[in-house]
């Protein structure tokens, strides 16, 4: 392997290119699905291949392919400097990585028991069990669970003498039931919607979940959802976020919004801008004093974390928002110097056929002070909202609108009645001034986005939002 | 590109693995460039290949599957065993009748060699010529040209045996100014046929006209949608309900409509995977032939696409829509019927409403009826009095577009092809519909 990596590099600078980089990933994966008492899925699955960056002239170009060889490695550098030389045509060739990158080392997320040497039959015996739970629920009509087990075993270097290699474990589980009747369907999930709550861990993740633990009370909170009351509509209150839908809310209303190649312009034909314009850093309230987000890749088994980026940068952490100001965004090493500053390792490529581009690592919303109790016993007359059903947000992350999945009414201080097709609207920042009170470290969950798109061609990128239940004030409620 | 005789060489290499005797084996091959701009600048520019063998080995009423792209002796071998170790690891499934017999395929010939020989020189030639157009009207252009080869070849133990090859091209524009974005789309199997200039004038255009938008209020409104957003909303109506699994489920918007008017007359839309007007694979991942399905006939709602797993529940044979090795029936090569009726007229019969270029982040909100939330975007106009008035600023749609697609006053006559991704496009004409619903707007 070290031959070939010094292969690409030597050859990309004979070539022409200023910078070079090269990643050789082989990515190991299980899947297995269980659906309405049969098992869906059992695949095994292997994907090895590398990919070359170079700059020359200051433009970039990436190639890659699956063959790993020397006449391929070859053919594929030769490729990528053509590619950047036929970007000169029209670019400005001004890419500036900023400081040299020459980290060495090795990393492993720290996992205790190995996924891959659990055996299949006892994977699909939990499965089982959980599902046939499932179905003991009069009204259900389908059911769904899922593991997924991924092991990454990377490699990148660089031509300034960079050099790591990283073995990285994701561990991935969930359930959900569907109900249909009444005119309606409606689905209750366990851990998380999507699919399945996922992160850099173990097989210890999975049996931590306890999917059979909770596979009847999802399946009846499905069915109960079928004669719910409908949210109230149209109407302005105080609502109390869960942790798992606090995670996608600022996945899409903040972490997509700090991407520093986003606000830059580059995906701007894709899913947008962002208005957290460069003008905005430390100049800006996001929030209300009680809100503090950090974004970081050393907070397993967020799925944001890792050893180095795909630049090679070491893993950190960089405050986002503090005490409600705005003061950091996600980076990389050509966007970070154009503001005068290091990268703070952001920079992650799905896979070794894609390019290495801006993905959030873990970003989180910090643990505040209150009990959830606590929270819903101080707030007069409200809703408690849980677990995504639907999300939508705008092309500057201004506008957006979700759904969850169940919903209950708060009134004087107490959890009341359950409520179906609960959604939410509001502007980001606006929203975010409304926040009054997080919860404790005791309600702080790391969650898994396993699902995040990016880039053309598209890029399915994994990270992690840590969250705690939060309230906010005369939010929009009942678009539905 | 590594050719029929190659594909076919590793499949029949795969089918032949001990222990192996029923199984069915799909190799996707694909060679991707993308030259992605910004800010009239070439930001991103790549190129890839990559081979995926897919195995299914049979074990009775088991399935157990396999997935490499190591195309040696050594990698076949290994993932013919591991799919085969999998099949016996799987409880038995008594839905499972076994895998299809298919007849063979209809040929379809989309591989074209400039397209597939487009090189880095000429996409940047391409893009140059666009972002030119871009500034010479005070604009910033953003997007992507892509080009590339797509094979896709099927065999099994059942007599499947079937290979396509086919090319891809395609032009997104995105002009910018401080105020506004206009946005443009082509795609089609031949590099030809793409009028790059043509999409980049069509970008400056709406740009240009969509400066400094005003605030109109939430509300009900009459709408006039490029094929742009018809796209969306054909698609949207595939991934939530056309194929047969969400149906069986219950959770599919076409449960409780089949058979019925749902929509208007004027609407009818079919899959067909070997129509080349759209970006045709005639035949599905087990092999089957796609057959052309029709899904909603002048209003009614007909019957979903099924693969050969949802068809053995039915009773029926399967259409051949198994889009990807695992996963549901989906219909992927769409294409809604066009009308009489030029965009210029759809605005010109509107006393009040709205002109909208696309829609943004959509989401489906309830099953039922396809409720779907999103944003317009890039190119919004309020009509009154039969003429574009002004432009907008961008609106958020919480609407049904079961029940959008049942209030249809008027078809487009031109119908415009959408390649999104590569296997998946719709032929669209623009629409005028009479009640669309908009439940906010952004800043």
């Amino acid at each position: 392997m070290d031959d070939l990596v010094s292969r690409a590099l030597d050859l990309a600078e004979v070539q022409g290119a200023g910078y070079a980089d090269i990643r050789i990933v082989r990515t190991t994966q299980e899947r297995i699905s269980v659906r309405s008492g049969v098992v869906d899925t059992l695949s095994s699955d292997e994907s090895l291949g590398f990919g070359v960056r170079v700059l020359v002239n200051g433009c970039w170009g990436f190639a890659s392919s699956h063959d790993i060889t020397s006449k391929e490695i070859d053919r594929v550098t030769a490729l990528a400097v053509n590619i950047a030389k036929a970007s000169s045509a029209l670019s400005k060739g001004a890419v500036n990585l900023g400081p040299p990158v020459t980290s060495r080392g090795t990393y492993t997320t720290p996992i205790e028991e190995d996924p891959f040497t659990i055996s299949t039959d006892h994977k699909l015996a939990l499965l089982m069990d959980a599902d046939q739970r499932m179905a003991s629920v009069k009204g259900v009509r389908s059911r769904q669970g899922n593991m997924v087990f991924i092991k990454e075993e990377k490699t990148f270097a660089n031509s300034e003498g960079a050099y790591v290699e990283q073995t990285v474990y994701e561990a991935g589980g969930g359930i959900s039931a569907n109900a249909v009747g009444n005119n309606e369907i409606q689905r209750r999930s366990y851990p998380q919607s999507m699919g399945r709550q996922q992160g850099c861990a173990g097989w210890e993740y999975i049996t931590a979940m306890d999917l059979p633990g909770n596979a009847e009370r999802v399946a009846t909170e499905a069915v109960a959802l079928l004669t719910a009351d409908p949210c109230p509509s149209n109407i302005v209150t105080d609502i109390i976020i869960g942790s798992a839908q606090l995670a996608l809310q600022i996945h899409e209303s903040c972490g997509h919004a700090i991407e520093l190649d986003r606000v830059l312009g580059a995906e701007a034909a894709y899913a947008g801008t962002s208005f957290l314009t460069t003008d905005k850093l430390n100049n800006f309230r996001y929030a209300s004093d009680v809100v503090n987000i950090t974004a970081d890749s050393l907070r397993v088994p967020g799925l944001g974390s890792f050893g180095w980026d795909d630049e090679g940068v070491p893993s950190q952490s960089t405050p986002i928002v503090t005490n409600g100001d705005f003061v950091g965004y996600l980076m990389s090493r050509e966007t970070a110097s154009g503001l005068g500053l290091a990268s703070n390792g952001c920079v992650r490529a799905a896979s070794w056929n894609r390019i290495p581009m801006i993905r959030m690592t873990n970003v989180s919303i910090e643990p505040g002070t209150w009990k959830l109790d606590d929270l819903i016993a101080d707030t007069d007359d409200g809703i408690f909202l849980e677990m995504n059903r639907s999300w939508s947000i705008d092309d500057r992350r201004y506008n957006f609108q979700f759904g969850t999945e169940v919903g209950y009414e708060i009134k004087k201080g107490k959890l009341g009645r359950l409520l179906r097709n609960t959604t939410y609207t509001g502007i980001t920042p606006e929203f975010w001034n409304s926040c009054d009170a997080v919860c404790d470290a005791d309600h702080w969950t790391m969650w898994g986005t396993p699902n995040c798109g990016k880039g053309q061609p598209g890029q399915i990128g994994h990270t992690g939002h840590g969250a705690a239940p939060a309230r906010f004030r005369n939010v929009r409620v009942g678009v539905l | 590109m590594i050719g029929q005789e190659r594909c076919e060489a590793v499949l029949s290499q795969t089918l032949n693995q001990p222990n192996i005797k029923e199984a069915d084996a799909y190799l996707s091959v694909q060679d991707l460039n993308v030259t992605r701009f910004a800010s009239n600048n070439i930001h991103q520019n790549v190129s890839h290949s990559n081979a995926q063998l897919h195995i299914r080995v049979v074990v009775g009423k088991r399935q157990g599957r396999a997935t490499t792209n190591d195309l040696s002796d050594g990698g076949i071998q290994k993932a013919a065993k591991l799919a085969h170790q999998n099949a016996l690891l799987m409880p038995e499934d008594p839905d499972f009748n076994g895998l299809p017999s298919p007849d063979a395929p209809p040929q379809v010939s989309t591989h074209d060699l400039d397209t597939a020989s487009y090189n880095p020189d000429s996409r940047a030639q391409v893009v140059a010529s666009v972002c030119g157009i871009a500034a010479d009207g005070g604009l910033a252009a953003s997007g992507f040209f892509r080009n590339g080869t797509q094979e896709s070849s099927v065999m099994s133990t059942k007599g499947a045996k079937a290979y396509h090859a086919g090319t891809f091209a395609g032009l997104l524009v995105m002009a910018i100014s401080d105020t506004s974005a206009g946005w443009s789309k082509g795609g089609s199997w031949r590099v030809e046929d793409i009028d790059s200039d043509a999409l980049a004038a069509e970008a400056v255009d709406k740009a240009l006209r969509g400066q400094n938008p005003q605030l109109v209020e939430p509300g009900e409104y009459t709408v006039v949608l490029d094929p742009y957003a018809v796209d969306d909303m054909l698609s949207s109506l595939s991934l939530y309900g056309m194929g047969a699994l969400a149906v069986q489920e219950g959770r599919s918007w076409m449960n409780g409509l089949i058979g019925e008017q749902a929509m208007s007359p004027l609407i009818s839309i079919w899959d067909d995977g070997a129509d080349m007007e759209g970006w045709p694979v005639p035949f599905d991942a087990e092999g089957v032939p796609r057959q052309r399905t029709q899904l909603i006939q002048d209003g009614v709602v007909l019957e979903p696409v099924h693969n050969s797993y949802t068809a053995g529940k039915d009773g029926k044979l399967s259409t051949g829509h198994q889009y990807g090795f695992t996963g549901p029936p989906v219909a992927s090569n769409l294409f809604m019927r066009s009308g009489d009726s030029a965009l210029e007229k759809m605005i010109a019969s509107t006393q009040r409403g709205l002109y909208i270029t696309r829609f943004h982040y959509t989401r489906l909100v309830h099953n039922r009826n396809c409720v779907m939330t999103g944003m317009t975007r890039d190119g919004t106009f309020l009509i009154e009095d039969g003429q574009i008035s002004h432009p907008v600023k961008d609106l958020r749609f919480t609407q049904s577009y079961v029940e959008a697609l049942a209030d249809v006053e008027a078809v487009g006559s031109q119908s415009k092809l959408m390649l999104n991704e590569v296997r998946f496009a719709t032929k669209v004409p623009a629409l005028k519909i009479g009640r669309f619903n908009f439940t906010g707007v952004t800043v």
